[in-house]
């Protein structure tokens, strides 16, 4: 069964067309990326996968079964607009955004308590909201999403806006929760942010798919043409035929090779002439596999 | 249901709370209270306690006229008289207005002819003692006319009995209630829900501006319908304004109810309703207060900024307006088919069936496919604006024009 299934689905707003014809499947307890650049539908997929918004054509399930309002309670969304109450009381907002997802006023407030230490803003608890930087309202908005414990979790652009220690806590947080069996849902354009993090992921472009899949099964698809090295002496074996192109900055090469060509006959011949200090085989960035597949579609 | 209450619950208190909803509470009663006593002992303060002099020839009317001002029921003054005067009285008089001893002095100069009417002349200490002149004036023509009738032959006890003054008592069929105070209800209903709608109705619309402006609808539409929020909203900031009015309305109740106020004002200044007028008088107040509200909720949901809606607002306060045209012919004739039909249009509703309800009763079933009418517009203006308010914000975030709002109750 999986937790989110979108087939054909299209939306469009009066002329523009947000999602065209998008289908993918999540499956339970993984981490799936939801990627693309701005304006590419990620949002408008997410809203209509939570009944924010109804898909035009199309069929949304959660849980294995056709979408239904009694589903939102099992899901948990930090939206990529992020917003509270300013006047309103950390502690406050939370147990009301905990009640809104079902839960009685104890229990959000015991939980709101236990989030609050684990997110280290305990002094933040009895502030107004107004008061508190950007980064603790973004780790409240955080905690929100998850205080009913949900079984989904979809994450709007999470780490934007958040200096590396803390998005490194919420990343751990997310890697936990993850590893407890809940599923989580990235949505974002900034791809190195969550390529490390990501099992399965869905590359769209312009409301369209482009590419999903496992991201070991995709990134090997791709060839690891790609060699970064760092050495001492004489450059001239970057000459070699396997090399496609090269640039040298000052004993740091970055070396792309021809296809079929083969890293192990540049490093031998590279051992000859120079002292190496680091070879290493890259793989593909996302990044990478995204501007080559959109760039190919684009040509074709 | 729970989601609404919970928004309905965080909009009250979050409201309710705060410094400006506490003061304007007590305060408006205070001022409401201080206005009433300062009123109260500015009326028995004209119940003039002047003390003035008076200047006759003739000492029988001169005394008659100290009489009737220093004890009719008008007037408590202290009068002087100095019967005849003679060449220096005027000048001893005006240094006693100006040494402050006197107010006022009354110089009565005998007609010509003995049936000539005398010629009276008040000089007052200022100009702006109108009171005491009135007090004066009226005090004259009793006494001038009760002269003129003992003089004709009539006897002293007739004459009281001819100068009392003339009640009439109006009766609607069936019931014994006085159909001014029908119509002082009505007027009270109607400035209360104006004012209730100009000052509660756009909060509504502003908290819901409020939400689009910090984006927390994000989250919230999440778990809940666009339709649950408008509903919350409304009942939440609608509940405020309530609360405050019940207070004042407490209040005022206690003020003149309180029987000082009758013992000082000595007029009946209390109103008479019936139990039945009660509950219809809350009942289409609350319905009236929460269909202007639910305008104001889809006013809210079409626009992005308080100056947006600042140029909507006649929306929310013309058709209450129009319904002030309709109270004459309602009034003139309640059961008249222009009244039925006008009072079936839920605009009007709260305001034309509850003065109908007062005037004439109209039959059961009119006044409850009244109340049906309403229920539904509101309902369906809530709809409309929950629609409006999920398509502006989650598509577009601009304010629409009028073919845009009709292309988007359509979507799904």
């Amino acid at each position: 069964m999986a937790i989110v299934q979108l087939q054909n689905v299209s939306k469009a707003y009066d002329t523009k067309v947000a999602v065209d014809d998008l289908s993918f499947e999540i499956a339970p307890g993984s981490m799936f990326g939801l990627l693309g650049p701005n304006g590419s539908g990620k949002t408008s997929s997410i809203r209509m996968m939570i009944g924010m918004t109804l898909p035009d054509t199309g069929l949304v399930s959660l849980f294995g079964q056709p979408f239904d309002r009694k589903s939102v309670y099992r899901v948990g969304y930090l939206p990529e607009e992020r917003g509270l109450y300013k006047k309103m009381k950390v502690i406050d907002q939370l147990i009301f955004l905990g009640q809104l997802h079902g839960l009685d006023a104890v229990t959000a407030s015991k939980r709101a308590h236990g989030w609050c230490e684990k997110m280290e803003i305990t002094e933040a608890i009895p502030k107004k909201t107004e008061e508190l930087s950007k980064g603790m309202q973004q780790k409240i908005q955080f905690i929100a999403a998850l205080l009913h414990e949900p079984e989904l979790i979809i994450m709007d652009e999470p780490f934007s806006g958040l200096d590396p220690v803390n998005a490194a806590l919420l990343q751990n947080t997310l890697l936990d929760l993850n590893r407890q069996g809940r599923t989580v849902l990235f949505s974002t354009h900034r791809m190195d942010q969550v390529e490390k993090l990501c099992d399965t992921i869905c590359l769209i472009h312009r409301g369209r798919k482009v590419l999903a899949g496992e991201m070991q099964e995709i990134k090997a698809r791709y060839p690891k043409n790609r060699v970064e090295m760092v050495f001492e002496g004489d450059p001239g074996f970057l000459n070699h035929p396997v090399v496609e192109s090269a640039k040298n900055y000052n004993g740091m090469a970055e070396i792309r090779l021809r296809e079929g060509g083969d890293a192990q006959l540049l490093l031998a011949d590279a051992v000859s002439k120079a002292r190496i200090t680091r070879f290493e085989v890259m793989e593909p960035t996302l990044e990478e596999i995204f501007i080559e597949t959109v760039g190919d579609r684009v040509d074709a | 249901m729970r989601n609404i209450w919970l928004i309905a619950k965080r909009e009250y208190l979050e409201r309710v709370r705060t410094r400006a909803f506490l003061i304007s509470t007590l305060l408006i009663p205070l001022l409401m209270g201080g206005g009433i006593v300062v009123s109260v002992m500015g009326t028995s303060k004209t119940k003039s306690t002047s003390r003035i002099t008076i200047v006759s020839r003739d000492q029988l009317l001169a005394v008659d006229l100290q009489k009737e001002l220093e004890h009719s029921k008008g007037s408590e003054m202290t009068v002087d008289v100095i019967s005849p005067g003679n060449s220096t009285t005027r000048a001893t008089l005006d240094s006693m207005l100006a040494d402050r001893q006197i107010d006022g002095y009354l110089w009565i100069t005998p007609g010509a002819q003995p049936n000539e009417r005398p010629a009276f002349s008040y000089t007052p200490r200022s100009a702006g003692d109108i009171a005491t002149k009135a007090t004066i004036t009226t005090a004259l023509r009793t006494v001038l006319m009760r002269e003129q009738l003992a003089h004709d032959g009539m006897v002293a006890n007739e004459v009281d009995s001819l100068m009392q003054p003339v009640k009439v008592d109006t009766t609607q069929a069936g019931k014994n209630a006085d159909t001014t105070s029908s119509f002082v209800a009505i007027y009270v209903l109607f400035f209360l829900m104006y004012m209730v709608i100009l000052l509660y109705g756009m909060n509504v619309a502003r908290s819901i501006i409020e939400e689009k402006t910090s984006r927390v609808f994000e989250i919230l539409l999440a778990t809940i319908t666009p339709e649950e929020m408008m509903a919350g909203k409304v009942i939440g900031v609608g509940s405020v304004g309530l609360t405050q009015v019940a207070v004042w309305l407490l209040t005022a109740i206690l003020l003149t109810s309180g029987s000082w106020l009758q013992a000082v004002a000595g007029q009946s200044a209390h109103i008479s309703l019936s139990a039945a007028q009660i509950v219809y008088f809350v009942v289409f107040f609350l319905l009236g207060y929460l269909l202007y509200s639910s305008i104001a909720a889809a006013l809210g949901a079409m626009v992005n900024s308080e100056q947006e809606l600042q140029q909507l607002n006649m929306f929310l306060v013309m058709p209450l307006a129009g319904c002030m045209f309709a109270l004459g012919p309602v009034i003139s004739n309640p059961s008249s088919p222009v009244s039925r039909v006008i009072s079936l249009i839920p605009f009007c509703t709260p305001l034309i069936m509850y003065l109908r309800i007062s005037l004439a009763p109209p039959p059961a079933w009119e006044i409850g496919l009244s109340i049906f009418l309403m229920v539904v517009t509101i309902y369906g203006i809530l709809w409309c604006a929950s629609r409006i308010y999920r398509v502006g914000i989650l598509m577009y975030g601009k304010r629409p024009n009028l073919s845009e709002i009709m292309r988007w109750l359509k979507y799904s």
